[in-house]
Formats: structure tokens, C-alpha cells, sequence
């Protein structure tokens, strides 16, 4: 569904990203992992179109989607969540889904119906999905990180994604809020059939329930395989117990 | 022969020598907004009012001092310091405690400043045009360009701009405390933790931008009538040159002075009723070509 | 806050309100008839400026060359072409609408600070180019006397003309921010790289916002034309683009109703506090500073905050 071919990007000298290769299949769940400042955040960015690549490739269902700008990347089928929380605080929990949602439905452009009576029965339906139904009309810049992290998957959720890229989705949560967002992760792929691809540190989520899992270093793919033929690979084992911090 | 004459007409050789006498009002006053900006990230519309606070102190204090040389001179001196405390007091008090917060909040006390001392002005010094009278080394003009007559008061500030533009660079680029600034312009936390005290850095270049504002506007008290609303048009020209010549950069802001003082001299001498109007579409010309300035901005 | 919350007692204030301002003329000395006139359209042009600023959080510095540029329009219109003034109100809004267009089409590429320092200098070449042209603009004097129909000419026709014209532009202004298009415009303020990535062409959102901006804020210029017969070049001055936003900050820029009551305050501040003093700037400076710090939702945001306790924090925004 997703194939990255010899992606780069390069800041001021310091080449972030560096030939990297990725491959997601329909329905997989993939994980991107790899020491800090290895560029896994850069690559979704220049996926997901935030940043421009020097060079590579993108193909998304076989189109080539590289360098598009974000919203066009999202209407192909694309959703994303960010590392660091990126909601609109000044809204309610509802507000935020709903505008993901009327986005999607291409209704940003009406000028005149109040905003109040549409999509109320889908929103409702993805707040119930995630868990926030209680807190919807809360102001999202107060509610909990926690909470905050949910609402962006649930975003990313509203535009009906085919792939859903979550970056680090359980950083900064507390042990039941991980386990959590974790279960949520299963069932969409499960039960929605969703193809998702995301990068986290923690080794045992990533273990726990990725199919296949990409290992990144310097900004370059270093081998993208099951959970087996990572765990075993020797650059993979220097990489990670060669004195670079997780987390 | 012929053709040089025709080009360098005393005319217009005349004309662009006032353009230049202008510029280097502008280019003071533009170089401390564009310091203030740069390095604090406040456009800061308070400038025009001390430009103005400036010109008028510069009419008490020579008055004070007899008016003569003697008045003029410590009046230069004096005006611009008086004006840098008031800027160091406003500072300590009011805007230091904003930093943090958008810039637009910034912004916008800077522009109640300017209306507080729009009033003060008025309030201190009444609402006539004041005089401040040409010292007498500098009365009478010097002959130039055939024979036309070129203020000796204007060869002085023509004398006066490259020395500013040169103690500035001095101050920015050679001491210790210039470096600092230009690094908390970039990054402020890393300065802060590298255990400097970066409010005192930002009080500093901000006196010295309003010193600068304060400095202008004496220099320029001798040569046009002191009045309420100098302010006015003058921040609005000066934030344009500071806009085209590139955030926080001294040569930009020379650069844009002289872009706009020229402009507006030769405009006058091509277009008489819309020669003012030369100098803002220059603008819009070079903003439109290159929006972030023409020299490179410390952001 | 999307919306006016208010809640009932907002309801039953306002309709006092709408009454009173309907019966003004009835009671109230001319003089004051044309102040609220005045503040009305002022109050119009504010709340136009704050669709983009409080609510799409694009920092237009120089709004005023909308109305401006509506009124000459207008102005220009009627004097020098020989149709009904009718056509030179609708002309009006439609210029200002247009140019926003192209100065929003050059500014909208560059991000924010780069946009409202280009606006600047777009507008006060607009400016300064009415200043100069003394035959075509009436330079520094302005156009006065300005024919206007007969049926809104005199004082009270002109004040309800103006009331129900600054209604019909609020009713919509409400509308259009309560709107899916208002959503979607207040999470581009709040965050626009999550807005790009839930499939929101962010750039052309804003476009079409400072088009309506632009619009609306020549509606205001329009309306000032009935009220006063003149066009001045200073009603394109940057000071007063920097004084429409302070109107709305003082009243508080994340409500609706903010920037109307800013207006009211700024303008009734320089009526009643210059007659007893020349000094009225001093007062709305301090007054300024005081928002600023202890007030910085405005005035209406106090209050709204104050009644639903939803207290968010502003972020820096760089």
C-alpha cells in the first residue's frame, strides 16, 4: 500500500534523512523504530507531506504522492497523528473530531448552516470509539496529555484513513492510559481493517503488536523485516545496545 | 562631456545630496528599530514617540543651556541619554514582564506607550511648533555642484551617519555583549541556559535601539519644525525600511534608508505632487521581489 | 469559544439593547444619534477584522485600507460617475473585497509576520497614493459632501439605515463563524499543520476569509458615507488600522460582540474624555496597558470566562 523508496532530506548540512526504504502492506501493522535523532519523525513528515524530500520517492496505492502538500496527502487516504500534541486548544474534545469529520465530508466551504447540527451522530460515534464521550465538550487545552494523545489518533480517525501513521502515540502516558491507546491501536486494525504504520521506543509495545517492524539509523533504513529476523540482526543489536538510548 | 554634465546635473546632484542628508535621520532611527526587532522580536511602535520626545528635548535642554553652541551641543549629548532612561525605565517596568507572550500583545503596548507620550508631549511642551536654531559652526551652506547651495548643517549629518553606522557595527559585532545579543536573537532558551541573563541582554539592546530613536530625532530638531505627529508618519517610514532591509540587520537598514531617502528626492525632482509617493512603491517593489528583506534577518 | 455564549441572561440583554438602539432617535439629541451611527459602522469594521484576527488568527496589521478603499469607492462612484448612489454603496464593499483578494493572493504565500509587514506596505502605498492625488481623491482633504439618496439623508433615516445594515453584517458575520467554514477557521488558528493533515487546504481557507474581511470592513466604509458625506485619507492611515485593533482586543478578540464594545469604548472614550481635555490618548493608552496585562481576553472575554470558568491559557505563538 505504502512503498518509500531512497527517501532524503537534508537540514543545512545535517543529512536527517538518508536513503530510506519502507514498505507497508494492506491491512499490516509496521513499526518504525530506532535510537533518537535516527529521523523517524522526519520520515513521516516527508510522507505525510509536511516536509518537502530532496530526493526519493513516495507511492501511496500505487500513486506517487511525494511532495504533496498535507491536505492532499490526507484526502488520498492518508491520516496521521503527531508526536507532540497537535489539537485545537481552544475548541472542545467535540468540536475537534467534528471538523476532522466535515472536513473529510468536504463541507469546510459551507458559509451558512450551523456547524452545530452536522455530523453529530459520526462524531459522537468516534468519541464513544476512543473514549472521550464524557469529556466532549471540554476545552481540549485543558484536558489531560493523556487524554490529549487519545484525541489526536481520534482525529487522524476522522478523516476515514486508509493508513493511519501515529508518531510515538503512547509518549508521555501514564501505564493504563498506554495499555489503552495500545488496545485501541489492535482493534482498529482488527475490526476496521485499518493499515497502520507508527514509531515508538517502547520496545515491547513495538514487539507486542507490530507484524513487521522497520529499523532506522542515521536516517537510514538499516533492515525492515518480521520480529524475528530484527531481533536476530546484528546492526540492529549494535545500534540499540551500542551505548544509543530508547526512550 | 556633455552627457556627464546632463546626468550629474547640480540638480539632481543637489537633490540626492538631501535625499542622503535624510537618509541618515532614517537610518538611525531604522537601524535601532531594526535591533529592537531582530533581537527582541518587538516591532516597536513606541520608536516614533521617543523620536519625537527626542527633538523636543533637544529644544529644552539647548534652550536651557543658552541656545548657542554650547546648548546644542550638550543637548545632543543629553537628549538621546535622557531619552535611552525613560526607554530603560518603560522597559524594566512594563515590557520585560511580556516577553513570554505573543507577539502581538508586545505590539500592541508599545502602541498604547506611543499614545501615553503622545499626550505627554503635548501635556510638557504644548501644542506649537518648536524651533531648535542651527548652531554656528553650522549656519550657511557650502557651495557645491555649480554653484548651488548645500546646507553646512547637512554636511554634518552626512558626516554624522557613517560614524553611527560604524560604532554600531563596533558594538554588535566586536563586544562581548553584541555576540550575546545576536545569539539570544536566535535562540533565547540556549542563552538563558548557558547562564547568562538574558533580560538584561534584551534591556540593553533596547536602550540602545531607543537611544538611537532618541539620537535621530535631536539630530533632525535643527532642521525641521518640532512638532506633535513627527511621530506618526516617521515609525510608519521607518518600519518599512527595516522591513526591506532585513529584521535586525544594521546594513539592511542602511540599505533601506538609502533606498527610501533617494527615492524620495528623486522622486521630487521627477514628479513634484507625487514624488512622496516614490519611496512606498519602492518598497512594495523590493517586498514583492524579495518578502523577507533584501539582506539576510537574524531570525 | 465558537459561539456567543451568553446563555440566557445574554438573550435578554441583548434584546434590551436591540430596543433601545431602535428607539434612539426618539430620545436622543442629534449629537448622539451620530455617535451611535458612528459607532455602529465602526463596531462593523472591527468585528470584520476580528474574523480573521480572533478567529483565523492571521495578524492583519493593516485592515483599514479595506475601509478606506470601500469608502473612496463608494465615494469615487457617486461623484464622479452620474448613477444612484445605490450602485456606490454595493461598488464600494465589492473594490474592497476585490483588492483584498490580490493583497491577500501576494500575502498569503509568506507566514504571518512576513504577511502583515507586506500588508503594511501595500496599504500605505494605498494611502499614501489617495494622499497625493489631490485631483482625482481630493488629496489630503477628502471628498465632502457627498450626495446620498433622499430617503436615508436625513439624520434618523441615515442612523436606521446604518442599524439595520451593521445587523443584517453581524447576523451573517455570526453565521459564517458558526458555520463548518468558521470551524475549520478556528483550527487553522489554533493549529494549522494539524488542519493541513485532516485534508484542510489551509492557504485558500484564508484567502476566502480576508476576501469577507475585506468585504464587510467596505460595508463599514459605505455606511460611513451615509452617516458623514465625506471620505477622509486618514481613515486609511495605519495608526487607525492599529486603533481598529485595539478595539478589538479591548473588547476581547475570541468573542463575537468583543470588538463592537471595544469600538464603543475607544469612541465614547474620545468624544466625552475630549471635552474635557485635550488629552484623550493618554487615558485609552493606560487603559491599554491595564487590558494588557490583567485583561489580555479583552473585556467580554472576562466575562465569558468569568461565567463558564474556561480559562485557556494562551500559548506563545511564534
Amino acid at each position: 500500500m505504502l512503498e518509500v523508496k531512497s527517501l532524503s532530506k537534508s537540514f543545512g548540512g545535517f543529512a536527517a534523512v538518508k536513503g530510506a526504504n519502507l514498505e507497508v502492506e494492506k491491512g499490516e501493522i509496521v513499526a518504525v523504530i530506532g535510537p533518537n535523532g535516527a529521523g523517524k519523525t522526519t520520515l513521516f513528515n516527508l510522507i505525510t507531506g509536511v516536509l518537502k524530500p530532496e530526493n526519493g520517492k513516495v507511492f501511496f496505492k500505487g500513486e506517487d504522492i511525494t511532495g504533496l502538500p498535507s491536505y492532499k496527502v490526507c484526502k488520498r487516504g492518508i491520516s496521521r497523528s503527531f508526536q507532540v500534541v497537535n489539537v485545537f486548544q481552544r475548541l472542545s474534545i467535540f468540536e475537534n473530531i467534528q471538523i476532522s469529520i466535515l472536513s473529510r465530508e468536504r463541507r469546510t466551504w459551507n458559509l451558512f448552516t450551523p456547524s452545530a447540527k452536522l455530523a453529530v451522530e459520526e462524531t459522537n460515534g468516534v468519541l464513544e470509539s476512543v473514549g472521550l464521550m464524557a469529556k466532549k465538550d471540554r476545552t481540549t487545552g485543558l484536558i489531560s496529555h493523556g487524554d490529549r494523545k487519545v484525541l489526536e489518533i481520534a482525529m487522524a480517525l476522522g478523516g476515514n484513513p486508509e493508513l493511519l501513521i501515529l508518531d510515538e502515540p503512547t509518549a508521555g502516558m501514564a501505564p493504563e492510559e498506554t495499555s489503552r491507546c495500545i488496545e485501541l491501536i489492535e482493534d482498529l486494525s482488527r475490526k476496521r481493517g485499518l493499515t497502520i504504520l507508527f514509531c515508538e521506543h517502547d520496545m515491547e509495545i513495538v514487539f507486542g503488536i507490530a507484524n513487521r517492524i522497520m529499523v532506522m539509523v542515521r536516517g537510514g533504513t538499516v533492515i525492515q523485516g518480521s520480529r524475528e529476523e530484527v531481533r536476530s540482526n546484528q546492526a540492529v543489536q549494535e545500534a540499540y545496545l551500542g551505548g544509543s538510548d530508547a526512550c | 562631456m556633455d552627457l556627464i554634465y546632463a546626468i550629474l546635473s547640480p540638480k539632481l546632484m543637489s537633490q540626492i545630496f538631501v535625499g542622503l542628508s535624510r537618509t541618515v535621520i532614517l537610518f538611525i532611527v531604522a537601524s535601532g528599530l531594526s535591533l529592537i526587532l531582530g533581537v527582541l522580536r518587538i516591532p516597536n511602535i513606541w520608536h516614533g514617540s521617543l523620536y519625537m520626545v527626542g527633538a523636543f528635548m533637544m529644544f529644552t535642554i539647548s534652550g536651557a543651556f543658552g541656545g548657542g553652541s554650547v546648548g546644542f551641543w550638550m543637548a545632543l549629548i543629553l537628549a538621546p541619554l535622557g531619552v535611552a532612561f525613560v526607554s530603560l525605565i518603560a522597559e524594566r517596568s512594563f515590557f520585560q514582564h511580556l516577553y513570554e507572550r505573543e507577539h502581538i500583545m508586545l505590539l500592541l503596548l508599545t502602541f498604547a506607550f506611543s499614545l501615553v507620550f503622545g499626550d505627554l508631549v503635548k501635556m510638557v511642551w504644548g501644542m506649537e511648533y518648536k524651533s531648535v536654531p542651527v548652531p554656528q559652526i553650522f549656519q550657511g551652506s557650502v557651495h557645491l555642484f555649480g554653484g548651488l547651495p548645500f546646507p553646512l548643517y547637512n554636511v554634518f549629518l552626512l558626516a554624522i551617519g557613517p560614524i553611527v553606522a560604524v560604532a554600531l557595527w563596533l558594538i554588535v559585532n566586536k563586544t562581548k555583549i553584541g555576540k550575546i545579543s545576536r545569539a539570544a536573537a536566535v535562540d533565547r532558551e540556549m542563552v538563558g541556559a548557558v547562564g547568562i541573563n538574558v533580560s538584561w541582554v534584551f534591556a540593553f539592546v533596547f536602550i540602545i535601539g531607543c537611544l538611537l530613536a532618541g539620537l535621530g530625532g535631536a539630530l533632525v530638531a535643527p532642521t525641521v519644525n518640532v512638532s506633535l505627529g513627527m511621530d506618526q508618519t516617521l515609525i510608519m517610514e521607518a518600519f518599512l525600511i527595516v522591513i526591506i532591509g532585513g529584521l535586525g540587520n544594521i546594513w539592511g537598514a542602511l540599505l533601506g534608508a538609502l533606498i527610501f531617502g533617494l527615492a524620495q528626492s528623486l522622486g521630487i525632482l521627477i514628479w513634484p505632487q507625487f514624488g512622496i509617493v516614490f519611496p512606498y512603491a519602492a518598497v512594495t517593489i523590493v517586498l514583492l521581489l524579495r518578502p523577507t528583506g533584501l539582506l539576510k534577518s537574524t531570525w | 469559544m465558537s459561539k456567543s455564549t451568553l446563555g440566557g441572561k445574554g438573550r435578554i440583554v441583548g434584546g434590551a439593547v436591540l430596543i433601545l438602539l431602535f428607539l434612539f432617535p426618539l430620545f436622543l439629541p442629534r449629537f448622539y444619534i451620530y455617535l451611535v451611527s458612528i459607532i455602529l459602522l465602526t463596531g462593523l469594521l472591527a468585528t470584520s477584522l476580528n474574523l480573521p484576527l480572533g478567529y483565523g488568527g492571521i495578524f492583519q496589521f493593516h485592515h483599514a485600507v479595506f475601509y478606506g478603499v470601500g469608502a473612496y469607492g463608494a465615494a469615487l462612484m457617486i461623484t464622479k460617475s452620474g448613477l444612484s448612489p445605490w450602485i456606490g454603496f454595493v461598488v464600494g464593499p465589492l473594490t474592497a473585497a476585490f483588492l483584498s483578494l490580490i493583497m491577500g493572493f501576494i500575502c498569503i504565500r509568506l507566514s504571518k509576520l512576513y504577511f502583515g509587514m507586506l500588508q503594511i506596505s501595500l496599504g500605505s502605498l494605498v494611502w499614501i497614493i489617495v494622499y497625493r492625488w489631490y485631483s482625482f481623491t481630493g488629496g489630503d482633504n477628502g471628498i465632502h459632501g457627498i450626495p446620498v439618496p433622499d430617503v436615508i439623508s436625513s439624520q434618523n433615516s441615515a442612523y436606521y439605515f446604518t442599524l439595520l445594515v451593521t445587523l443584517v453584517s453581524l447576523w451573517a458575520l455570526h453565521k459564517i463563524i458558526n458555520s463548518p467554514f468558521g470551524s475549520t477557521l478556528q483550527g487553522i488558528r489554533d493549529n494549522p499543520v494539524r488542519s493541513a493533515m485532516i485534508g484542510i487546504n489551509v492557504k485558500l481557507h484564508q484567502l476566502v476569509v480576508l476576501v469577507i474581511a475585506g468585504f464587510f470592513a467596505g460595508v463599514a466604509g459605505s455606511l460611513f458615507i451615509v452617516v458623514d458625506t465625506a471620505v477622509f485619507p486618514d481613515m486609511l492611515f495605519w495608526i487607525f488600522s492599529l486603533e481598529v485593533l485595539i478595539m478589538c482586543l479591548l473588547g476581547g478578540w475570541f468573542t463575537f460582540l468583543g470588538p463592537m464594545l471595544g469600538a464603543a469604548i475607544i469612541i465614547c472614550m474620545r468624544t466625552f474624555v475630549s471635552g474635557f481635555t485635550d488629552y484623550w490618548t493618554l487615558p485609552l493608552g493606560i487603559l491599554m496597558i491595564l487590558v494588557i496585562f490583567f485583561l489580555p481576553n479583552g473585556i467580554l472575554g472576562y466575562i465569558e470566562e468569568k461565567l463558564h470558568g474556561t480559562l485557556v491559557e494562551q500559548t506563545v505563538k511564534e
